[in-house]
């Protein structure tokens, strides 16, 4: 018996994810490698695909999808003008569907950014969002009111509040006691959103917050409505209420970002293809221009994975896909791949902290041809390695806020095309 | 690594991976991001154990040589290591836990009671060899309520407990009157562990069946436990003993070019990992045993990705059910043999368990204090395993097997089990109770 091994993907964040159940629902045998759970458990659980255009505007995107034209002219390297905006759009309506199909939905498209409250009170623009937030979009000035929890000490509604009001927007909070909470001495997101899936902790909850309400047309929580049955959640809370409730990203762990890992991780699963934890990639074998295997971390010895194809989605510095040494040289940890960054330390950062070009060493990463394999001076480095997501170079994910759509539109291009 | 077949040892010291980091070293690496705290099984059910991040690289901060211990909470710490799977930065979160155990006992942190009590069942080696010779009057004390209440009362043992029962033959008495097949072209040792050695003979009995069947000459020499539940239990001196002298019996066969695999996927986690670990043991011959030693179905799966399992002729069994990957299994992070190998049975179909843990984590959910915890933990796990339309559960760990039955009432089997049906071997108790005719 021959086993069927077509793609090893290295990498469970949203990049790799996509990757794995783009391919493994076309068919074929997929396994994803990852360290650990790491940048799904960190992101806000919305889909930024371009906040800021150009980067130093004083104004977050409103016409997204003519923003993203201009992007791609003025960049042709960056990742969206290598997978198009008709592929952003696909790779965004892939996820939205399905997310929708797990019961989750996602809104929002290329026509325009939802502005919604992040868990400081400033204006976060986003592209796609659960429908557990979207009630919270400061386009509309429907007075709100922002819960927060004795017995949970990662969310402070009052600066939520307060940072609105500073912007003009009708805000006040409430500290609400809960005593079922205080059952527990140690409280987490995940605790907590177990927790909302039970509905006495609901109904203790709604009793509180009734005498609340007051003008408020609409409740926003902390992040932690329900893990497996958000919608539930927010559905019977609403329903309690009387008015729309919304979720607020918070401290990590992301509740929401769990969710999306989730949706992945099954999707794959179903398709016969698996996510497996804990396997730190370490390096490859090669031959002939070919990456042969690649071996990960495992106890005592490491485990050799012998793939038709392989993608790297790794991330960036921050991921851990790119390291640097004390002489600031960067490195791509498993296949070795060449690094477009700075090629001295002294060069890495600007004098200023905030200024207004960012960082060279932000845009440190791999560059790719239209295939996404990476490339020297000659062309593609092996035959048979692809690279997706922020460890791509000639994009700055985090100041353009295009972190989550660059992951998924490009795992997306590489999921369908390999 | 260069190619060899899975079954030939490597004895070159110069082929080992090289250099190993002391777990506390890496505690810098944490960066707060919680991600531990929401996967850990205990930290879920309990505030005596606050979740992984606060133990290892926060407490683990404040821990100097020769100074009191700063958290005896750290002793609820189960030792399942999901918080080392899912930690995006490599910190060992559970060897630094269970180092800082081993301080603790070291420095007299542990009452008396709990200290015997920890050795008695941190040493089933020797409660197998005291046990079986009389197992139907062990069996009938041990299983009492009588007999639990004063383990409970006397040992803190918990009344409850799923107590294991002593088999009347034991493994080594099987195995001397076992013929091999004249038709072996390889060899192979086989680490028994104590639950197949006085407990669960059945389970060496499928393994030794299934490497026959694939041509392998087992041989299964003199050898002793492999000092885990000493280990978890922070008795790191006496579980030193143990591993020093299971190199002293085991490592001439691998020096001959022969690999180690045993059925009992804890202990050969400790020969591999826990053992080099946690005891700083990395002589030369710790490290040849430890990169020889293999899961059996770690193993077997190496060898069918190189097409040279066989997979000829097996007996289909028509069943649906529930496998629970235990997480002693997948700390050896590779991943989930069991299932591959399963799925070349014909007609049989695996559901695959997404529980964290069962809750037992060797000796822990053995302990009066801890016992509810254990329990508390095994739930989700519990539920999907009743949930399954079947008459019994597979899984590679004993003590996780047990425990599931405690919690689910069904029988539970060691995959290796299914596997030597399938080559032919005529089904043992539980099993064969439950295979439709």
């Amino acid at each position: 018996m021959i086993k069927q091994n077509d793609l090893l993907v290295i990498g469970a964040g949203l990049a790799g994810l996509m990757t794995a159940y783009q391919a493994a629902s076309r068919g074929q045998k997929v396994r994803v490698v990852a360290k650990g759970w790491g940048a799904t458990h960190w992101h806000s659980g919305c889909i930024d695909v371009l906040g800021y255009y150009p980067v130093d505007a004083t104004g977050p995107v409103v016409d997204l999808k003519t923003a993203v034209a201009q992007l791609i002219a003025d960049n042709p390297k960056h990742p969206y003008a290598l997978v198009g905006l008709d592929g952003l759009q696909a790779a965004l309506e892939s996820l939205q569907a399905l997310c929708a199909e797990a019961g989750y939905p996602l809104h929002g498209s290329l026509e325009t950014n939802w502005l919604l409250p992040s868990a400081t009170g400033t204006f976060r623009p986003t592209c796609l969002a659960p429908e557990t937030m979207i009630a919270g979009d400061l386009h509309q000035n429907d007075p709100m009111l922002l819960v927060g929890f004795k017995q949970m000490p990662d969310f402070y509604p009052n600066i939520v509040a307060g940072n609105l009001n500073k912007q003009g927007k009708e805000a006040r909070y409430v500290m609400l006691n809960l005593p079922m909470l205080a059952n527990r001495r140690f409280n987490n997101a995940v605790l907590t959103a177990r927790m909302m899936e039970q509905a006495d902790l609901r109904t203790e909850l709604v009793t509180a917050l009734k005498p609340h309400l007051g003008e408020a047309a609409r409740i926003g929580f902390p992040a932690f409505l329900g893990l497996h049955q958000a919608m539930m959640v927010k559905d019977a809370l609403e329903q309690a209420l009387g008015r729309p409730v919304f979720e607020i990203p918070s401290l990590p762990p992301s509740v929401p970002g769990m969710r999306l890992h989730q949706i992945f991780k099954r999707a794959i699963e179903q398709h016969g293809s698996y996510v497996y934890d804990g396997m730190e990639a370490l390096r490859a074998e090669r031959e002939n221009g070919r990456i042969t295997a690649v071996l990960t971390e495992a106890a005592a010895r490491p485990r050799r994975h012998r793939f038709e194809k392989y993608v790297l989605a790794t991330g960036g510095i921050l991921g851990g896909g790119i390291t640097t040494n004390i002489d600031g040289e960067a490195r791509e940890v498993v296949f070795d791949l060449p690094v477009s960054a700075p090629d001295s330390r002294l060069n890495w950062f600007r004098q200023e902290f905030m200024h207004k070009e960012g960082h060279p060493i932000y845009r440190a990463g791999l560059t790719v041809n239209e295939a996404f394999q990476p490339v020297n001076g000659h062309g593609p480095v092996y035959d048979n390695v692809y690279a997706a997501g922020t460890t791509l170079s000639h994009c700055e994910v985090i100041r353009e806020r295009s972190f989550e759509g660059v992951a998924l539109a490009t795992g997306y291009k590489v999921g369908i095309s390999i | 690594m260069p190619e060899r077949n899975v079954w030939e040892a490597i004895t070159n010291l110069d082929e080992l991976e090289a250099g190993h980091k002391q777990a506390e070293l890496t505690l810098d690496n944490c960066i707060k991001c919680n991600v531990c705290v929401t996967a850990c099984p205990v930290a879920a059910v309990t505030d005596l154990f606050p979740g992984p991040k606060y133990e290892a690289p926060q407490a683990g901060r404040f821990r100097q040589p020769n100074q009191p211990p700063t958290d005896h909470s750290v002793d609820y710490c189960s030792g399942c290591r999901v918080c080392n799977m899912v930690c995006p930065t490599g910190v060992r979160i559970a060897e630094i836990n269970a180092r800082a155990r081993g301080t603790i006992v070291q420095q007299g942190g542990f009452s008396a009671r709990n200290r015997l009590r920890n050795n008695l069942l941190g040493r089933p080696e020797m409660l197998g060899r005291l046990g079986s010779p009389l197992a139907p009057v062990a069996n009938a004390v041990f299983n009492s309520s009588v007999g639990g209440w004063f383990a409970e009362k006397l040992l803190g043992i918990a009344a409850e407990a799923p107590l294991p029962k002593f088999t009347r033959e034991s493994f080594k008495r099987w195995v001397k009157n076992h013929k091999p097949p004249a038709t072996a072209t390889r060899k192979v040792v086989y680490f028994t562990g104590c639950s197949t050695e006085a407990y669960e003979p059945r389970v060496g009995r499928a393994a030794i069946h299934v490497l026959e069947a694939n041509g392998f000459e087992v041989l299964v020499p003199e050898q002793n436990c492999c000092g885990l539940p000493l280990l978890s239990n922070g008795e790191f001196d006496a579980a030193w003993n143990y591993h020093q002298s299971n190199i002293d019996k085991l490592i001439s066969y691998v020096k001959a070019g022969y690999v180690v695999v045993g059925t009992s996927t804890s202990c050969t986690l400790t020969l591999k990992e826990e053992a080099p670990e946690l005891l700083d043991f990395y002589t030369d011959d710790a490290r040849l045993l430890a990169a020889n030693t293999y899961d059996i179905n770690e193993f077997l799966v190496l060898m069918l990705e190189e097409g040279q399992l066989n997979t000829e002729n097996l007996r289909p069994i028509p069943m649906t059910l529930p496998y629970h990957p235990p997480c002693q299994f997948r700390a050896h992070r590779v991943g989930r043999p069991s299932v591959e190998i399963m799925s070349i049975i014909p007609e049989l179909t695996i559901i695959e368990s997404q529980a964290a843990c069962c809750g037992v984590a060797g000796t822990y959910g053995y302990k009066e204090e801890k016992y509810q915890i254990a329990m508390e933990v095994g739930k989700p796990l519990f539920e999907f395993v009743k949930g399954v339309d079947a008459p019994l559960s597979v899984c590679d760990s004993e003590t996780c097997r047990w425990q599931i039955t405690h919690g689910t009432d069904k029988p539970s089997v060691h995959p290796i089990e299914l596997l030597a049906f399938a080559y032919g071997y005529p089904a043992e108790p539980p099993l064969v109770y439950v295979l439709p005719h």
